[in-house]
Order: structure tokens, then C-alpha cells, then sequence
């Protein structure tokens, strides 16, 4: 816990800024994307740790420094923006990472990718059959963690994707067909099973136990699809239990856009998560009180800390810091005690632009330092 | 006992469909070639559909949206709402928002229906919504109580199934899985009830099908039974089979055998052993095997992949005596 009330930390990721899109594919920077790239370094001097990269870059020889010169720079960028901003917490606003499914799924063996399902209109997620045991190529996001290490001036935390999400988000193959017989709600519940814990043991904890070798002491896992299937939040848990067996580090849980209640109390039995990180602000509007729900965890006993979604990732519009320290308020009223709150976005930030992005971040900031001035002056 | 098969939902789009329509918002093709693409993408499922001797053709429903906007888009009293998860799945859908009553417009949702149904009316398989997922799964803005909107669009669907059985269509089904999802009780329940059979009395000689799908049909089936359509299917993935009860009524039964949450493709003989038992139990008319739920769940590779098992499974029925489709 945070010796200050109402630390704040990022969440996710960070959309890519044009420059570092351009540049890592070997592609010049065209005036848009160079004027950028300036603009964020007078602000930032993210470019002082990467001059060479960054000279190649500005120069127009993108292939010069290179793809990973190049993701250097978009992760000290996304570094020095949160930082600069005052997060507690930072990462590099997941620089490096495409997504969240397709890279761990590609350090693992056992997978055959099948093809593009459609999520909404034109818009589709590439999706893998499990048609082998799971095996771990080589523990990932290690390099990554590595850099950050070395240049970050907060905390780092470090995202990564639970074993529940990336077996939702497969087809299961391998589980299944070991079974005989048709394979009804039960048989396929036991085989879900079977893949949800071969992920976390074989894959994930391998992966975290690397993480925490080099120095990792706060892990975010991420688990977008438990509220997909509230009947499968014990599920949930076994892999979260299974992935964090027997290693120390400060462990979170990232949920979002679900229905927390529909996942309590089987999600309470994650036995080495030290904090919920959870979507609040999106739901918070047209009177509806989208903080209420911690009510629950206080109804069970519930004493983990709270990463409290403040601002909606969905909308453009920059909430005022008055309402993120009415939110935070709010929210510590619910769980009775204030010092269990951390702040930061409902989820990453790549779905908005990096400016407004960064005022949502700063919003967060200065909404935490409003309530933690009335909290330490009540009289005030 | 007859045997009939055919898609039950929206078929996936082909990887050049899905490299073409994601070119297209980002302004890398024109209109025209998508739409040349999609012809020809529907084609090939046509094409696919007859190989695999399928009772209906439907072309696939590829440049469908989602299951409600046609109606939405061309319906009065709507406008298109926000992205929604459809059920527990990562797919979604955009909300339609009622203002008003709603009221049909003639022809349109004929105009909308894909270019292969329109060709053959005869062998085209129409899939709309249920009236019950359509009314639970809107945005009701427009003061009616639930029951009565049941009630309306089921008086509103029968009117389109009046209207395209007029024009030489023989198959409508209603999508629903909000049936089993979250089963209406009482009044709820009566209006479903009254809403198909609205829809029965428009639909003259067609065959009508109820499909459900994405959980546990078991605790519908009281209703499910009292439902006046053709078939009534249910999801085996979700639904344990060996729980479904006995029924005394002859009447179609829908099996769905392919299970669009995996890849992994089912086997005929497990899907012979299931009918058979199912027989001994409902006595049921006909027998629909079609995918438990939307196919687009899985790409197109897949797809096709396990759609071989429902002429194989039909096979092995009729050369026990189960009748050709």
C-alpha cells in the first residue's frame, strides 16, 4: 500500500503515436508524423536514452534504426508521458505489443492460428485452435520488462494477459478430442478446464516466475473475458491460482465491462491477488452510480486494494478532475476505508488519441490530489 | 422420421472477404469490388450448401450486419443503437432503439434479404429474429409494456412472413436465443406463445423453425413445446441431450450438432447415436441437424470443415431407414 492516499497508476495500453507506426515498418516519417515526434520530445525528451534511433528516424532512414530502435523510442515515449503526468505506476504503454491475444499465443506451442472471426461490422480478431498440450517456447515479455526496468524513473507494472482470457479466446481442440463421446455442457466445462490450468502452468507461470527473476514486482493479469461467462469465474480463478502458485509479487486482476456482482464471491478466492483493477467510470452516467458495486466487496469482507477506473476510455470528452475526486469519494464511502484506493483509466487508452489520452491521465492526477486534499484537511 | 439440413445462422466470411470489407473502411478499395466480392463469396456458399445437400440455401448472410438491422434500418420507430456483446461471445451487435411503435415498411425487408434467397425463393432459408430476442434485446424507449411488444412484432413478423411466403418462400426461421437464455414466464410466456401463433397462421404451407441457442434449453421446453412451429431447435453443445424430456406430440425437432465454439469437427456417429435416442424419446416428425448457433463463430476454413458432418450424419440416418431430405 501507498503511503499517500489515492496513488495513481496506468491500466493498459497506449495508442501508437504515427511516428513510431511509420518508423517501425521502415517507412520515412512524413512532416505530420515528424512534427509529432518533435512536439512529444520538446514536452518529454523521451529521445535523450535512444539518440542514435531517434536521429535515424527524424533523418528520414527509418530502416537505419531499425524496428526494435524505433519500439525503443515509442516505449520511452508512453514512459515519460505517464510519468510526466504523475503516475506511481508505469509501464510503456504496451509499445512493443500488438495486441493482447496473438503475441503470447505465438510464444507458445500447441497452437495452429485458423483464421479471422468477425467481432462487429468490418472489424476482426485473428483466433487459434489449442490442438496440442500447451508448451512455452520461451518465457515472454521479458526483454520488454528489462528496458523498462532500466528507464523507468516510477514503479513499473507490468500487463499481461491471464490464462482464462487466452483460452476463452481460442477454439479448444486438444482438450476435447481427448474425451470420447459427444461432447455436451459438461464435457466441454471439464475440458475448459483442463486448458485454462495447462495454460497457467505451462505458459503463464513459467512466464511470471521469469518476470520476477529480472526484478518484476507488480503484475497486472489481465482478464477481459471473465465476464464473458460469469458461470466460469471459478475458472477464472483456478488459472489466476494455478499461474501465481508459489511466487511472490504484488498480483492484480484487470476486469472490465462486466458485471462484478454476477462474479462474486468465486472471483474472491484468487488467492494471491492484492488488488482488483476494474472499469468504473464507463458506467458511471445517466444517473446511474457506477461506483455502488464495491458495496459488494465490503458486504463480503473483502479487503484487497482497489485500482479504480476514474475515466472512460470510450469517450472523448475529459472528465473534469471534480468528478474523478467525486468518483474516488464515492468509492471509498463504499468500501469504507479510502486508503485501499489506487486511481487510473477504466482500461488501456489506445482507443483514444495520445493528446486526449493524456489529459484523461492528468485528470486522474489532479481529481486524486483534490480528494486526497480534502481526505488529509477534512476542514479544509 | 425425415431428416433435413441447412445453415442456421450467418456463415463466415471467406479471408479475402475479410481482407476486401477491412480495406474498404480504410479506403484502399472501392464499393464495387467488395460487392463483386461478396457475390462471388456467396456464391461459393450456394454452391457449398448444394454440394452438401442442405434443404435451404441462404447464401451465407455474409454482408448481414447483425440479426436486427434490417429491421432496425428499415422499420419506423427505430434507429441504430450502440455495439452490444451478443450473449457470451466476443461478437457484437448494435442495439436498436425503439422510439415508437413500431411499424413495418412493405417490401423492405424483402429488398434486404441476400441476392441467392432472392433467387430461389423456394429452397431459401429466411432467417429473421424471434420476437422475444428481438424485444428483450432492444432498447424499448417507446413506453410499451414487453408483452405488448412481443405481441406487436410478432403481429409485425407475421405480416413479413404473409408477405414473402406470397412471393414463393418456404422457410422461415426465427432466431431466439433469448428463449433459453432467459425463459419468459406467465404473461410473457403467453404472449410468445400468441406471437407465433400469428406467425403460424400467416405462414400457410412454409415450414417455420424456432432456433434457440448459446445455453441450456432444458428449463425452456415446457414453453418450447407449446410453441406452434414446425421444429423447435435446440443447442447440443449447451443443452445435455439426455435431459431433454419425452414428448407425446409428433412434432420437428432441430438438433444443433455443430458446435460453432470450436474447431474441432463432431462426429457422424455420435450425432446417429443422439438422433436415435431422441427418437425413442419425442417421436419427432422431422429432424433439422444444422449448427448449434451462428457459424461465423469460427472462419471460414473451419467452417466448411465441419459442416461435412451434417451430410454425413444424414447419410448414415437415411441408410438406416430415417428418410432423404
Amino acid at each position: 500500500m501507498s503511503a499517500r492516499l489515492f496513488p495513481a497508476q496506468e491500466i493498459g495500453s497506449l495508442m501508437k503515436p504515427r511516428w513510431q507506426i511509420l518508423g517501425q515498418h521502415g517507412e520515412p516519417l512524413d512532416a505530420r508524423a515528424r512534427e509529432e515526434f518533435r512536439g512529444a520530445n520538446e514536452r518529454y525528451h523521451f529521445a535523450d536514452d535512444a539518440p542514435a534511433a531517434a536521429a535515424a528516424l527524424l533523418d528520414g532512414r527509418s530502416r537505419e534504426a531499425g524496428a526494435e530502435g524505433v519500439r525503443d523510442l515509442g516505449a520511452l515515449f508512453a514512459l515519460r508521458l505517464l510519468e510526466a503526468a504523475g503516475l506511481a505506476r508505469v509501464y510503456d504503454g504496451e509499445a512493443r505489443r500488438i495486441e493482447m491475444y496473438e503475441y503470447p499465443i505465438r510464444q507458445m506451442r500447441g497452437f495452429q492460428f485458423q483464421g479471422h472471426v468477425r467481432s462487429f461490422d468490418n472489424k476482426y480478431y485473428l483466433k487459434a485452435a489449442v490442438t496440442d498440450e500447451v508448451r512455452l517456447e520461451r518465457p515472454y515479455h521479458v526483454e520488454e520488462f528489462d528496458f523498462v526496468r532500466r528507464h523507468a524513473r516510477g514503479e513499473p507494472k507490468l500487463p499481461i494477459t491471464g490464462p482464462y482470457t487466452l483460452a476463452d479466446w481460442s477454439y479448444n481442440e486438444h482438450y476435447l478430442a481427448r474425451r470420447p463421446g459427444w461432447k455436451g455442457p459438461s464435457v466441454r466445462r471439464a475440458a475448459q478446464r483442463e486448458f485454462v490450468v495447462d495454460l497457467a502452468q505451462r505458459a503463464i507461470r513459467p512466464t511470471l516466475a521469469a518476470l520476477i527473476e529480472r526484478g518484476c514486482r507488480v503484475i497486472q493479469i489481465d482478464e477481459p473475458a471473465a465476464g464473458t461467462h460469469p458461470d466460469e469465474a471459478d475458472l477464472v480463478v483456478e488459472g489466476f491460482n494455478a499461474a501465481t502458485d508459489g511466487l511472490d509479487a504484488e498480483f492484480s486482476m484487470h476486469i472490465c465491462y462486466s458485471d462484478y456482482r454476477d462474479l462474486l464471491p468465486e472471483l474472491l478466492e484468487a488467492k494471491r491477488c492484492r488488488q482488483w483493477a476494474w472499469e468504473f467510470a464507463n458506467r458511471d452516467r445517466d444517473g446511474r452510480d457506477g461506483y455502488e458495486v464495491l458495496k459488494a466487496l465490503a458486504e463480503y469482507g473483502d479487503s484487497r486494494s482497489i485500482g479504480l477506473g476514474v475515466v472512460d476510455v470510450h469517450r472523448d470528452e475529459v472528465e473534469k478532475p471534480e468528478l474523478v475526486a467525486d468518483r474516488i469519494r464515492r468509492a471509498a464511502k463504499y468500501l469504507g476505508d479510502p486508503a485501499r484506493l489506487w486511481v487510473n483509466p477504466d482500461c488501456g487508452l489506445r482507443t483514444r488519441r495520445i493528446d486526449i489520452a493524456t489529459r484523461k491521465l492528468e485528470a486522474v492526477v489532479a481529481g486524486a490530489a483534490l480528494a486526497r486534499a480534502e481526505f488529509e484537511n477534512p476542514r479544509a | 422420421m425425415i431428416v433435413r439440413t441447412g445453415l442456421t445462422g450467418p456463415f463466415p466470411r471467406s479471408e479475402a472477404l475479410v481482407a476486401a470489407t477491412r480495406d474498404l473502411d480504410r479506403g484502399r478499395v472501392t464499393p464495387e469490388v467488395v460487392e463483386d466480392l461478396y457475390g462471388r463469396t456467396e456464391a461459393e456458399v450456394v454452391a457449398l450448401e448444394r454440394r452438401l445437400g442442405f434443404t435451404t440455401i441462404t447464401g451465407g448472410y455474409l454482408r448481414s450486419a447483425d440479426l436486427f438491422r434490417p429491421f432496425a434500418e428499415t422499420w419506423e420507430g427505430f434507429t441504430v443503437g450502440p455495439l452490444t456483446r451478443w450473449f457470451e461471445t466476443n461478437t457484437f451487435y448494435r442495439q436498436p432503439i425503439l422510439h415508437a411503435p413500431p411499424e413495418r415498411v412493405p417490401g423492405a425487408i424483402a429488398a434486404r434479404l441476400p441476392p441467392a434467397l432472392r433467387a430461389d425463393p423456394a429452397r431459401a432459408g429466411v432467417l429473421v429474429p424471434g420476437p422475444y430476442t428481438f424485444a428483450g434485446l432492444l432498447e424499448n424507449r417507446s413506453g410499451e409494456a414487453e408483452e405488448a411488444l412481443v405481441h406487436r412484432l410478432g403481429r409485425l413478423l407475421a405480416e413479413e412472413v404473409r408477405e414473402l411466403a406470397g412471393a414463393g418462400y418456404a422457410t422461415f426461421q426465427f432466431t431466439e436465443p433469448l428463449l433459453v437464455d432467459r425463459p419468459p414466464e406467465r404473461a410473457l410466456a403467453e404472449a410468445v406463445v400468441a406471437a407465433y401463433a400469428a406467425i403460424r397462421a400467416s405462414a400457410g404451407s412454409a415450414t417455420t423453425l424456432v432456433w434457440t441457442y448459446g445455453a441450456d434449453a432444458v428449463p425452456a421446453f415446457p414453453l418450447l413445446d407449446r410453441l406452434p412451429v414446425g421444429i423447435v431447435g435446440v443447442d447440443l453443445a449447451e443443452t445435455d441431450w439426455e435431459a431433454i424430456p419425452s414428448s407425446a406430440e409428433r412434432r420437428g425437432l432441430g438438433l444443433g450438432v455443430v458446435d460453432p465454439r470450436t474447431t474441432l469437427v463432431e462426429e457422424a456417429a455420435d450425432v446417429v447415436r443422439i438422433v436415435h435416442a431422441l427418437k425413442e424419446r419425442r417421436r419427432p416428425s422431422v429432424v433439422w441437424l444444422g449448427p448449434g448457433g451462428p457459424l461465423d463463430l469460427v472462419p471460414w476454413e473451419p467452417a466448411t470443415r465441419k459442416l461435412h458432418l451434417l451430410p454425413a450424419a444424414q447419410q448414415m440416418l437415411s441408410r438406416e431407414g430415417g428418410g432423404g431430405p
